[in-house]
């Protein structure tokens, strides 16, 4: 037995119609860069569902958002931190028919220099950023090797190849799913089911905007594009990964940072 | 209750179309013998696979590699371990 045959019937990525058929889980997925994924994949011809955990008027927006793009998607409530409701969620997905592309985006930050990082802000970060793909993962895998199709994006971060001062606890989380993305992609492939990892660079999002201005400024000058990515710019690599189209790519990070790292 | 032979016969062919082993034939899997790494030429994530269809086919979850090693040390042992939580779950 072998892995199966490159996928030649990949339609064009942006077609309406490269995911159609194809069910898919966006993790924090009502705002910012997993919102624009969402969005992305529902109109690619993707049944949609987004995860969210804190903030309920960014889900009814996306709810609406994802309403004009079809029908069939959902949102709904589900903290990664959450094992029994991790475990709730993919129940209620196996019954609507299964997840062929699971997102991994979900992610929080509680920044402080390391010497003074809170045991809770440790814990909390990693278990949101790290624990959380891993549960959703696993659960996925499952009814993706029986498919013997399955895609995984998950989102990472330039703190996990080049370090960031002040937020080590999410540089850990981040290069610990870039670690377990490449692990992954080797146990799986076989199965026809890749694993890779999107690294947004500074992205126009609610989390980059939180930062004061000097330190985006500081930042912007690091980029040699010039510029910050819209969400949508992340949004199609992701989708490029999600599709038939990158059959051949797995355990792979895809820069989307305008230059930034170039790692 | 299922006959421990036809349990066995059963789970040999679900091995040899599950995990399309096109060269063995049922009577080739010896009961005793370890199902993956020696044999048959199956590996440690051929097991992932066969997590899969045991639990598609009697709906008996293998949730960690402690359960699947015990269950996957030969056909006898996954026969006994799938007779002893279908006996479980009645």
């Amino acid at each position: 037995m072998g892995a199966p045959a490159a996928d030649r019937t990949a339609r064009p990525v942006f077609a309406a119609d490269a995911l159609a058929g194809r069910r898919a889980l966006v993790t924090g997925g009502t705002r910012g860069i997993g919102r624009a994924i969402a969005l992305a994949l529902a109109r690619a011809g993707a049944v949609v569902t987004v995860t969210w955990a804190t903030r309920e008027q960014d889900a009814e927006d996306a709810a609406k958002a994802l309403a004009a793009c079809g029908e069939g998607h959902g949102v709904r409530r589900c903290d990664v931190r959450d094992r029994q409701a991790v475990t709730t969620l993919f129940g209620e997905m196996k019954e609507a028919g299964g997840i062929d592309v699971l997102i991994n985006n979900a992610a929080i930050t509680r920044d402080a220099h390391l010497m003074l990082l809170a045991d809770d802000a440790w814990d909390d970060v990693l278990a949101a950023n790290l624990t959380g793909p891993f549960l959703c993962t696993r659960a996925a895998l499952r009814g993706m090797i029986a498919k013997r199709w399955g895609r995984i994006v998950n989102v990472i971060s330039p703190a996990a190849l080049a370090g960031k001062a002040g937020a080590a606890n999410y540089a850990a989380s981040k290069g610990g799913l870039l670690s377990m993305t490449r692990s992954l992609a080797r146990e799986v492939a076989r199965f026809g089911i890749t694993v890779n990892a999107v690294c947004p660079g500074l992205v126009e999002t609610p989390m980059f905007d939180g930062l004061p201005a000097h330190v985006r400024e500081a930042m912007l000058a690091q980029v040699p594009l010039e510029r910050t990515a819209h969400p949508e710019e992340i949004a199609d690599a992701v989708l490029f990964l999600s599709s038939g189209a990158s059959s051949y790519i797995t355990g792979a990070m895809l820069a989307v940072d305008g230059g930034l790292v170039m790692a | 209750m299922t006959d421990p032979q036809d349990l066995k016969q059963r789970l040999k062919e679900l091995l040899i179309t599950g995990l399309r082993l096109q060269e063995v034939a049922p009577a080739g899997i010896a009961d005793d013998q370890p199902i993956f790494v020696e044999g048959l030429g199956l590996d440690s994530i051929d097991a992932l696979e066969l997590v899969v269809l045991i639990e598609e086919h009697f709906g008996i979850a293998i949730p960690d590699e402690e359960v699947g090693k015990k269950a996957f040390a030969s056909i006898n042992a996954l026969a006994e371990f799938i007779a002893a939580e279908q006996s479980r779950g009645a």
